[in-house]
């Protein structure tokens, strides 16, 4: 009999406490889905588009500096003495579209972009596809130096397909074939159309900073310029975001970071350079 | 004996099924919980969850409320992703749930006008579990139940760390606020 009464208290307190938990329980059925972070933190690896887009209604004002060549030693305070400005803003329009225009000092360019999501790891598919098509405006080129000069002259065009996949909560890798069409060229060095294919990504270090490297390979290179070789930080501050980088290409227009590559890492030749970001 | 025993128990059983099913319940699936870690002139830090499940056991106070973190909606979308991202760490920690009971609760008591009781239990997330006691306003109209509060909670309670860079910008204290309109 003791035995029973044992055997009753032990289900009494088993039942009490199912039914404590079944009350949880009953709500707890909720399907959750899982929270994906995305790929990049940035809208940039380190120069080239990341697959990261602005969210509907959101609004990213980009500064970006590169300084001069860090070749140039103590003389030139290790390039600082020549930075070259990228400002500008990005938008959402909505989920999966978004604009953007920035003035570059190198060279006077206006640059206008769209940027498009195509797929979405987020919501299921492989990778995530974005499309990006970028028009620049060089208005370096005066009048007087170029009488014959129409506006035509002044556009280059950049087609990109960005192709990331988050590997690991840590790790993101992207793939983007492009073709960059330049209206003004030099036909005794270069090529109208050219070719490339870039990787680049992202490691995680800590919760808030991570390493970005990236690299293109221009199947239309011309022999005295190098393929662009860039490495970065992410620092997430909140509202900001701060990347400081390493590049061997000064420019920050995918035309010009492309195809006119002109530092060596070899030789002790590249620049220093940050992008910022202000979320609004 | 042994046999009988055995009866004994299912009979016991038997009799305790219709007793626990028969509590009556209450549940939304719709509840919102706000917070607000906002710090005067800096950006606001406020978030809304509007698909907050809850449930009440009227038979005995007895009160249980799950969250999804990543239903908490910001105004601005990377600071959306921050919070799930590097604080929430949601991924993770997907859930906040919080089970506890409102103390001498009776289905009778209540009326259309507020009623104050208090609220015991414990609130998980982030993989920390801290104990919440606190005042709720319930009122009934109908076959509703409404449950007001709300309570302050640190961040450091539940190990979620704020970096020194933005310390000034998000309160230690954060005020959470909930309203569950729950049915039978």
């Amino acid at each position: 009999m003791k035995n029973f009464l044992g055997l009753l208290f032990c289900l009494t307190v088993v039942f009490s406490v199912s039914a404590q938990d079944d009350l949880l329980a009953e709500i707890d059925s909720v399907s959750t889905q899982d929270y994906d972070t995305p790929a990049f933190k940035g809208l940039q690896i380190v120069t080239l588009q990341s697959t990261k887009i602005p969210a509907a209604k959101e609004f990213y004002f980009v500064v970006s500096h590169r300084f001069g060549s860090v070749k140039g030693g103590i003389s030139e305070f290790f390039g600082m003495d020549m930075a070259t400005t990228k400002i500008g803003g990005a938008y959402g329009i909505n989920e999966w579209l978004s604009v953007s225009a920035s003035r570059h000092t190198l060279l006077k360019v206006y640059e206008t972009a769209v940027k498009y999501r195509l797929a979405n790891q987020a919501t299921g598919a492989p990778v995530t596809v974005i499309g990006y098509n970028t028009i620049d405006i060089n208005t370096f080129l005066e009048k007087e130096d170029y009488p014959k000069i129409e506006f035509g002259d002044r556009l280059t065009y950049i087609s990109q397909l960005l192709v990331s996949r988050k590997i690991s909560d840590r790790l993101s890798l992207e793939m983007v074939p492009m073709y960059i069409h330049k209206n003004l060229y030099n036909p005794h060095v270069e090529n109208d159309d050219q070719f490339s294919l870039g990787a680049g990504g992202r490691l995680k270090l800590t919760k808030r900073l991570s390493l970005n490297m990236e690299y293109v390979y221009n199947f239309d290179k011309p022999d005295f310029y190098q393929n662009p070789l860039s490495v970065g930080l992410d620092l997430e501050t909140g509202g900001h975001i701060f990347q400081l980088l390493f590049t061997n290409s000064q420019a920050m227009t995918e035309g010009g970071y492309v195809t006119t590559a002109a530092g060596d890492w070899g030789k002790g030749d590249f620049f220093f350079g940050f992008n910022l970001y202000r979320v609004f | 004996m042994k046999k009988r025993n055995l009866y004994f128990i299912l009979f016991f059983v038997a009799a305790m099924v219709p007793f626990v099913s028969h509590a009556q319940k209450f549940a939304t699936k719709t509840g919102d919980i706000k917070f607000e870690a906002s710090v005067p002139s800096f950006e606001e830090v406020a978030a809304e969850n509007k698909n907050v499940s809850a449930i009440l056991n009227a038979n005995n106070g007895e009160l249980a409320a799950l969250a999804l973190m990543n239903g908490f909606r910001f105004k601005v979308a990377l600071m959306e992703e921050h919070f799930n991202e590097s604080y929430a760490e949601t991924a993770k920690y997907p859930k906040a749930v919080f089970k506890g009971k409102l103390e001498g609760f009776s289905l009778k008591a209540l009326s259309e006008k507020p009623k104050q009781f208090t609220l015991t239990g414990e609130l998980t997330l982030h993989g920390k579990t801290k104990k919440i006691n606190d005042v709720a306003m319930v009122s009934v109209k109908g076959n509703t139940i409404t449950i007001i509060g709300n309570f302050m909670v640190k961040p450091a309670d539940f190990d979620i760390d704020v970096p020194k860079v933005v310390s000034k910008k998000i309160a230690d204290e954060v005020q959470v606020a909930y309203t569950f309109l729950l049915e039978e």
